[in-house]
């Protein structure tokens, strides 16, 4: 085999992952900037004319951008939190020999597993005012007021965290659960021996060997909680109560399904995504992500 | 060793692209082995179970009769059928027949993405429907009605309820009189009356009880108007003053509870019937009562379903796409559809016959309809929906006087309109 052959085999291995990159990934991106430079409507579906960045500067332009971010990032945070500290918590759990571990573990996956739309669909349902679970259990157990779920902003919202809670946490789970099964036991004796207790060996050995594997999984969640569409959309029934349970992706699917405002929505996707970027640069030098742990 | 390797790879990599060559030139030879086969149409809808039960049947009959053509039926939600055919359309592909309800025609003729209809079957064909279901755009015919309607009637259960309610101030009190707190918990059991409150569609029949409509003959929007505000406060009152409907009483709530029979009165469409059927009630159809202080009729929109033909359609195909539109929408298919599913069929001859006057609920659903009003099918319609709903969902919970929200409507859907047309 000679130099120039042995140099070209990486990318012949290469060159069928970057052609289908080409196809799905680059292709797309570039036709999204294109369309996002354009006025790209229903009315100018087949021949739109260049804006350059318009779309980009009355984006940026609207009064209400800020309040709508100030949501995303509110519920990304609310989500991340709750899904890691509760998913953290049932993987240390399940890490321990207790009776019917499979059959727990399996109950727990359980959110994860049923579809979206069901899930959300029903917790809609469950926070109806007069006939959902979750105000008879208030007033009826615990003997507070009914609350008017999507009778205010706040309480919408509320309600559809406490969904998407309830879908995302069983991913944390599962990724911890693999973290901590990969934790050598010898770790956990050695420290036992040196006089280490149960704290201290969750916070020298425990924590520390979780983090691989938590650090990508919560760049991953952070990025589909911020871009999640369906359960803020199908529990707050499109943005209930008067539209204004919204996050920006869901005023893009509203811009680019409703209105047909495809540039728009476009040089909309366009904004959330460069935000998106900085959130990952800025994470990923803050956790060095990509240094090795061992 | 690694000269081996790499003309191993060499060779693995000429089979792969060997068998997708081979692939694609099947795939070749199957358009050359199509063009002597059936003639294959595509027709994308959005129907119920049992419509697209019927539908099914209907292809099998019409495939029986026409060997030489092959249908293939996709099924989509409503409003994933627009979408997906937007973006397959403006690719050039996409199906060559789309099912759907008449204010499917507005966005999908102002993308380019429909071929006016009286164009292939000739405006003398569209005579025999009701005017109803006639609606030009921008001076054409965008689809041809298989059914006609889609609109609110008020649906009541007989068990509970004898005889419809002459007028509002009556429905109130039969509503009033049904509801039921069975074990005295402080909590209603069984309401009087439901509907889904928080959307504009169910808003439009109060609009026209008190003389107003959503847009003009020029489509511009009417929102800003003394009907809109009065209807809007009777919704309000409905709920806040008589206390007659649930608090929180959105579409499945509103439909689970007159399933149930905990409901003695719905506002509802020709969609929801035969569940409530199949659930055991036995229903009346009537008109949404007179409005007693205006004694004007409550207006329901009045829409239509049928058959649109893609621009992308092949020439060559347009005669059997013809053949097969006008056999889904011919009188045999309609008469079908009336009898199982109590749909109104949009044929003139059918809306005459006795098909209509022996059927108690397809008669009261008739008499609704021809009270109803056209719902405008531009696209800025969806403006006009999207502006109403957040100024509805504000009085209903209490934020808002009707007064202000049908201010705040009107400048929504102006400013929605403009940014759309942007």
């Amino acid at each position: 085999m000679n130099g120039s052959s042995e140099r070209s085999l990486p990318y012949l291995f290469l060159g069928p992952a970057l052609l289908v990159m080409l196809l799905v990934v680059v292709y797309p991106f570039g036709y999204n900037i294109w369309i996002s430079l354009t006025n790209m409507n229903l009315y100018h579906l087949r021949d739109p004319t260049f804006l350059g960045f318009e779309h980009y500067r009355n984006i940026l332009g609207e009064p209400e951008l800020v309040a709508v971010f100030i949501k995303t990032v509110l519920w990304t945070v609310v989500n991340i939190f709750f899904h890691v500290t509760i998913g953290t918590a049932l993987a240390l759990l399940l890490n321990q020999e207790i009776r019917g571990r499979s059959v727990f573990r399996a109950l727990l996956i359980l959110p994860w597993a049923m579809p979206q739309y069901i899930t959300a669909l029903t917790w809609r349902g469950m926070f109806n005012f007069e006939y959902g679970q979750v105000n008879l259990i208030l007033t009826e157990w615990f003997g507070f007021e009914a609350i008017p779920w999507f009778g205010s902003e706040t309480w919408a919202f509320t309600a559809a965290i406490l969904t998407n809670i309830w879908l995302g946490f069983p991913f944390m789970m599962i990724v911890a659960l693999g973290g901590l099964q990969s934790i050598p036991e010898e770790m956990y004796e050695a420290a036992r021996i040196d006089g280490a207790g149960r704290w201290q060996r969750m916070r020298e050995i425990t924590l520390p060997l979780l983090r691989p594997v938590m650090v990508p999984a919560i760049l991953l969640g952070t990025i589909w909680t911020f871009n999640n569409l369906n359960v803020i959309w199908l529990v707050t029934n499109g943005g209930e109560p008067a539209d204004k349970s919204h996050i920006l992706v869901s005023q893009v699917y509203k811009a680019a399904f409703t209105y047909y405002r495809y540039g728009y929505a476009a040089a909309f996707s366009m904004v959330i995504f460069l935000i998106l970027l900085v959130l990952v640069i800025v994470y990923m030098r803050q956790t060095r992500a990509t240094e090795r742990v061992y | 060793m690694q000269n081996r390797y790499f003309r191993g790879f060499l060779s693995g990599l000429i089979v792969v692209v060997g068998c997708m060559g081979a692939v694609l030139q099947a795939g070749c030879a199957g358009e050359k082995a199509a063009d002597a086969g059936p003639i294959e149409i595509v027709l994308w809808e959005m129907m119920d179970p049992q419509e697209r039960e019927l539908l099914l049947q209907n292809i099998t009959a019409f495939e029986a009769e026409h060997p030489d053509v092959k249908i293939t039926a996709a099924h989509f939600g409503v409003e994933d059928v627009r979408n997906q055919f937007l973006t397959a359309a403006l690719g050039g592909g996409g199906p060559d027949i789309i099912y759907g309800p008449s204010d499917q025609v507005g966005p999908l003729s102002a993308a380019g993405t429909l071929r006016p209809v009286e164009e292939l079957f000739g405006a003398a064909f569209f005579e025999r429907f009701h005017e109803l279901t006639r609606i030009e755009l921008n001076g054409h015919l965008w689809s041809v009605p298989e059914q006609f309607g889609n609109h609110l009637v008020l649906v009541y259960n007989r068990a509970l309820i004898n005889t419809p309610p002459a007028d509002t101030d009556e429905m109130i009190r039969m509503a009033k009189a049904s509801m039921v707190d069975a074990d005295g918990d402080g909590k209603i059991d069984r309401y009087g009356l439901v509907f889904e409150s928080k959307e504009p569609f169910w808003l439009a029949p109060w609009i026209g009880a008190f003389g107003g409509w959503v847009m003009n003959d020029e489509n511009e929007p009417t929102l800003d108007t003394p009907a809109m505000a009065s209807a809007l406060e009777f919704c309000r009152e409905l709920k806040a003053t008589h206390g007659v409907i649930p608090q929180d009483c959105d579409y499945e709530l509103a439909d689970t509870l007159f399933r149930e029979g905990r409901a003695a009165m719905i506002v509802n469409g020709p969609w929801s019937w035969k569940g409530y059927r199949d659930a055991g009630i036995e229903i009346g159809i009537s008109s949404i009562p007179r409005m007693t202080s205006t004694n004007a009729w409550p207006t329901p929109m009045v829409s239509y379903r049928g058959y649109s033909i893609s621009a992308s359609c092949d020439d060559d195909k347009l005669e059997v796409v013809r053949a097969v539109v006008e056999f889904l929408t011919g009188a045999d298919v309609q008469r079908q559809y009336a009898e199982k599913i109590g749909a109104l069929p949009s044929l003139l001859e059918l809306q005459g016959s006795d098909l209509i006057a022996r059927d108690p609920v397809l008669a009261g659903s008739m008499e609704q309809v021809l009270r109803g009003q056209r719902m405008p099918i531009v696209p800025e319609m969806r403006a006009v929906w999207d502006a109403m709903r957040p100024a509805l969902q504000n009085v209903m919970n209490g934020e808002s006087a009707p007064a202000a929200a049908a201010k705040e409507m009107q400048k929504m859907a102006t400013k929605k309109i403009a940014e759309m047309r942007s």
